[in-house]
């Protein structure tokens, strides 16, 4: 252990540790991945965090921002490596902790943990520049073949926790964004009460637009008390954050019930996959095929589509809101978190809020402008509350659709999303970093 | 294999004096190249070779000199650098000829959009092409980067149908390139002007596929795939955002090695490389041979097919853009069936006996000069790249990017490529003209492109809507 804290404090001021000292944490992190299954089973409380793409001090401001381990529990949602200047230490970094501290770090793959990705898109290049042959690349090509590909996050509360610092804080907060240094930006009430919104069946046919209708379904934005905090004249009731801040995450609230579980994933869904079950079964032992259930559940984004589309990016599946519904539905998932996309505002929910994208790479590949985010799921604060009444499986959950099994037109389908703090960041500063010389650019392009 | 030839490499070299070992891996690559005469059999050894080559690239101990010719094997014809006909890749060439004033000598079916010019000016659009088979194959149309040629992707075109067998090719020459010419009518006394702005290339391109389909009397369009290369990628780019009458037709577009941001960022230095580029070779020959040894193409099998086309003879060169390269009278609408390989007509095998003959009349040391001033086409360098990745973002289709590093996306693509808008490859191993230097690797991209984006394949789950419809429980 003590080996460890020491590669631990060595990998956190950025310097690589040994090859010999890889090869061993490699195996002990296989030993430890082998034991876990394909969907990781996490509890609340837990902070959910997107693509890190070997941007190392953007992590470290993610760890400021969000806490550090062991203090926080976290759950990395994939692509850790290539395309930032510091994947070796970054991935070796997660994957220290991971050993270190393995109930306070769950790390899934991302379609960039693949041998074929990773030769492409830098990391394999930043492992041979490091140290001169491709060994190290190959231990840790060998423990992306270990990681899980999901996780059931259980227990998380439908409100956000105490909070000492401040005052006033309600029950009926569904949606609360921050900025880096905890100031409130916004927050969203929960629309309907649970009563209604599991008895009234007309919400279903007026998901898509209730956004729209100005009734009590709109969403709500409680004018919390910004004064110094907030920064901005005028912007109580906006969806923005503060000037300058470029935080505009979007999200509408959902209509609140009991919180299923929480569903993380890379990717997203796959046509072969249907139930949570499925994808317990996969032998995920493997270089991410390129097509196939596993392929998808790395590769696949939502999309404002009616069922399945053909994505664009060659690997992987669209999938519409219909989709996301009936999924979430038959195994009593409340919200499905995933990265893979990067989004300008940090994170974007969509479809009802019955599933988000989180980004936590800022300014992406060090000139993209974008902020990062990163979404904390709470634990009910009494301990009594909504623990565990899922695991993903059909119908094992106590609440509501538990006598059906499947779903009509017309059933009352969006379920509770869990209450969510999204802390917005922004890239750590330049002067943090040895950036490498950019590269000359080609010389001939006609 | 790759290590045999270190090893023989090795064993040759403990052999040589001291100063040859700079070489050392040039022998390798001469014997990986060394290439019978029919090139379809050749595709293994030249891959490799072009791995081998891009290895010496990277210990940049590549230096031409005399003594290299001590490894050449005494046999002899250790790497030949002889031109190979485009008869060995394509099924034929049209020529398709269209008045450019608008009132089309064509009367095309839907017939093109009027030229801004007011003078008359006659177009002939030389094409070459392989027919998609009858039963319905795609279409790949295919369009060449600026100073290339449509013979550019004459070895992607074979790896297509081979892993394909009934997909077709459509390779044009631009206007101002290999064999398409613009002439005045005999109205216009003045020479037609230069004119490579995007719209009008993008209008040829257009024009010379419905000519094609009119000329090969398909009943229809096939679907189509636009493949585009540099220039050519903001061209195809350009017809896929605006596809008037194809847009039914096409199915994605595929931009091969250029991005806007990196593209106008070489421009300021383009005229440096362009001043280091030799203005003339004393044979077509010693062009190809200077194509592969300067690493402007790393694969001397296509080079072989595709130089010979950016040349012309110098006592033609006073008038290039209007005169053919080949000696052979301009054929109106014709269509050349293939010919073996000898045969003079058009192909580039004549041009050995088109240079004896300028040899011996003008008697210059350097007789060949490039088909395309690539300078004077600086006024439109600009309007060819400005927006290209918002266009390629915004077209409809699916999207292909195949690029030579990663380094060369700019910001924008680099965003819609993390939200998952377009397809991209890179292929790390090869030059800006990747397509020549890893054809077979190219070809698997686009086939794979192009299945992806097949609709009469295309396959989905059902929708959640229409099952409820059906009434079954989802």
């Amino acid at each position: 252990m003590n080996d460890l804290d020491r590669a631990i404090a060595q990998l956190r001021a950025c310097r690589p540790i040994p090859e010999a000292e890889v090869r061993e944490l490699c195996h002990k992190a296989r030993e430890l991945l082998i034991e876990e299954g394909n969907v990781v089973t996490v509890t609340a409380p837990v902070t959910i965090c997107g693509d890190i793409h070997g941007q190392f001090h953007d992590l470290m401001e993610l760890f400021r921002v969000g806490g550090d381990v062991p203090d926080t529990n976290y759950l990395f949602m994939g692509d850790f490596v290539d395309r930032g200047f510091y994947s070796l230490e970054t991935f070796l970094l997660l994957l220290c902790l991971k050993v270190r501290y393995p109930d306070r770090m769950t790390l899934i793959r991302g379609n960039h943990e693949s041998r074929q990705i990773t030769t492409v898109y830098g990391f394999y290049d930043e492992c041979m520049r490091k140290y001169g042959s491709a060994n190290v690349w190959r231990y840790c090509c060998d423990v992306f073949d270990y990681l899980a590909l999901g996780a059931i996050v259980l227990g998380a509360a439908n409100s956000l926790g105490d909070r000492p610092q401040q005052e006033n804080v309600q029950d009926d907060v569904e949606i609360e964004v921050c900025d880096h240094t905890g100031s409130i930006m916004s927050r969203f009430q929960r629309q309907l009460d649970d009563e209604e919104s599991m008895t009234d069946n007309n919400h279903s046919h007026i998901n898509n637009t209730r956004g729209h209708d100005g009734s009590s379904a709109s969403p709500v934005v409680t004018s919390v008390t910004r004064g110094a905090r907030g920064g901005g004249a005028g912007d109580t009731g906006e969806r923005t954050g503060p000037p300058g801040s470029g935080a505009s995450g979007s999200s509408g609230g959902s209509i609140g019930n009991p919180t299923g579980a929480v569903l993380c994933v890379h990717g997203g869904l796959s046509p072969l996959i249907d139930t949570v079950d499925k994808i317990r079964l996969l032998d995920r032992k493997q270089e991410v095929p390129h097509e196939g259930a596993m392929c998808d559940l790395l590769w696949s984004d939502p999309d404002e589509i009616d069922g399945w589309g053909l994505s664009p990016r060659g690997a992987g599946f669209l999938f519409g809101a219909d989709i996301v519904k009936v999924f979430n539905h038959r195994n009593d998932i409340s919200l499905i978190a995933r990265a893979h996309q990067l989004v300008m505002e940090g994170f974007k929910e969509m479809f009802d809020s019955s599933i988000v994208t989180v980004w936590s790479a800022p300014n992406y590949c060090y000139r993209c402008g974008n902020v990062a985010a990163l979404l904390e799921l709470c634990d009910e604060p009494s301990g009594t509350g909504l623990f565990a009444r899922s695991n993903g499986d059909a119908s094992r959950s106590a609440g509501v659709s538990s006598n059906k099994g499947v779903m009509q037109e017309g059933d009352a389908v969006p379920r509770s999303g869990p209450a969510r703090r999204y802390r917005v960041f922004q890239a750590a500063p330049q002067d943090s970093r040895g950036m490498p010389a950019k590269k000359p650019v080609a010389d001939y392009f006609l | 294999m790759s290590d045999l030839q270190r090893a023989w490499a090795k064993r040759k070299l403990d052999t040589m004096p001291e100063p040859l070992s700079l070489a050392e891996e040039e022998p390798a690559e001469e014997e990986t190249d060394f290439v019978p005469d029919l090139p379809e059999h050749l595709d293994d050894g030249d891959s490799s070779s072009a791995s081998s080559a891009s290895s010496a690239s990277s210990t940049g101990t590549v230096i031409p000199s005399p003594s290299q010719r001590l490894f050449a094997r005494p046999q002899g014809g250790a790497r030949s650098w002889e031109p190979i006909p485009w008869t060995t890749y394509f099924e034929r060439e049209l020529f398709l000829e269209q008045d450019l004033n608008g009132d089309a000598s064509s009367s095309s079916p839907s017939p093109p959009v009027s030229f801004p010019s007011s003078s008359s000016y006659r177009i002939t659009h030389h094409v070459y092409l392989t027919s998609p088979s009858s039963q319905g194959g795609p279409l790949f149309v295919t369009h060449h980067g600026a100073g290339s040629s449509g013979l550019s992707f004459a070895l992607v075109s074979a790896e297509i149908r081979r892993l394909l067998p009934n997909a077709g090719i459509l390779s044009l020459d631009a206007r101002g390139h290999g064999s398409t010419t613009v002439t005045s009518s005999p109205s216009t006394p003045e020479p037609p002007p230069l004119d490579l702005s995007l719209e009008t290339l993008t209008q040829d391109l257009y024009n010379a596929i419905l000519l094609t389909k009119r000329q090969m009397r398909w009943s229809q369009i096939p679907p189509l795939v636009l493949v585009g290369h540099s220039l050519g990628g903001a061209v195809v780019t350009s017809l896929a955002l605006n596809p008037r009458s194809l847009a039914p037709h096409i199915l994605g577009h595929a931009v091969l090695d250029v991005v806007e941001g990196s593209a106008m960022d070489a421009l300021q230095s383009m005229h440096a490389y362009l001043s280091t580029r030799p203005t003339a070779f004393p044979s077509v020959e010693s062009a190809i041979e200077w194509h592969v040894r300067s690493r402007t193409l790393r694969n001397s099998l296509s080079a072989r097919t595709s130089v010979p086309s950016l040349l012309v003879p110098d006592n033609k060169n006073q008038d290039v853009a209007v005169v053919r390269a080949d000696p052979e009278p301009n054929p109106t609408s014709s269509t050349s069936t293939p010919a073996p390989p000898s045969s003079t007509a058009s192909s580039p095998s004549s041009s050995s006996s088109s240079s004896s003959s300028s040899s011996s009349t003008g008697n210059q040391r350097r007789p060949w000069h490039w088909r395309t001033d690539l300078a004077a086409t600086q006024p439109f360098w600009e309007g060819w790249f400005a927006g290209l990745s918002r266009k390629f973002l915004s077209a409809r289709g699916g999207k292909l990017l195949l690029l030579a590093g990663t380094d060369r996306l700019d910001t924008e693509l680099t965003i819609g490529q993390m939200q998952g808008k377009y397809a991209l490859q890179v292929f790390p191993d090869a030059g800006h003209f990747l397509h020549e230097d890893l054809p077979e690797k190219t070809a698997v991209s686009l086939v794979d492109f192009f299945r992806r984006n097949d609709r009469s394949a295309l396959v989905l789950p059902p929708k959640v809507s229409d099952l409820l419809k059906q009434g079954k429980k989802v």
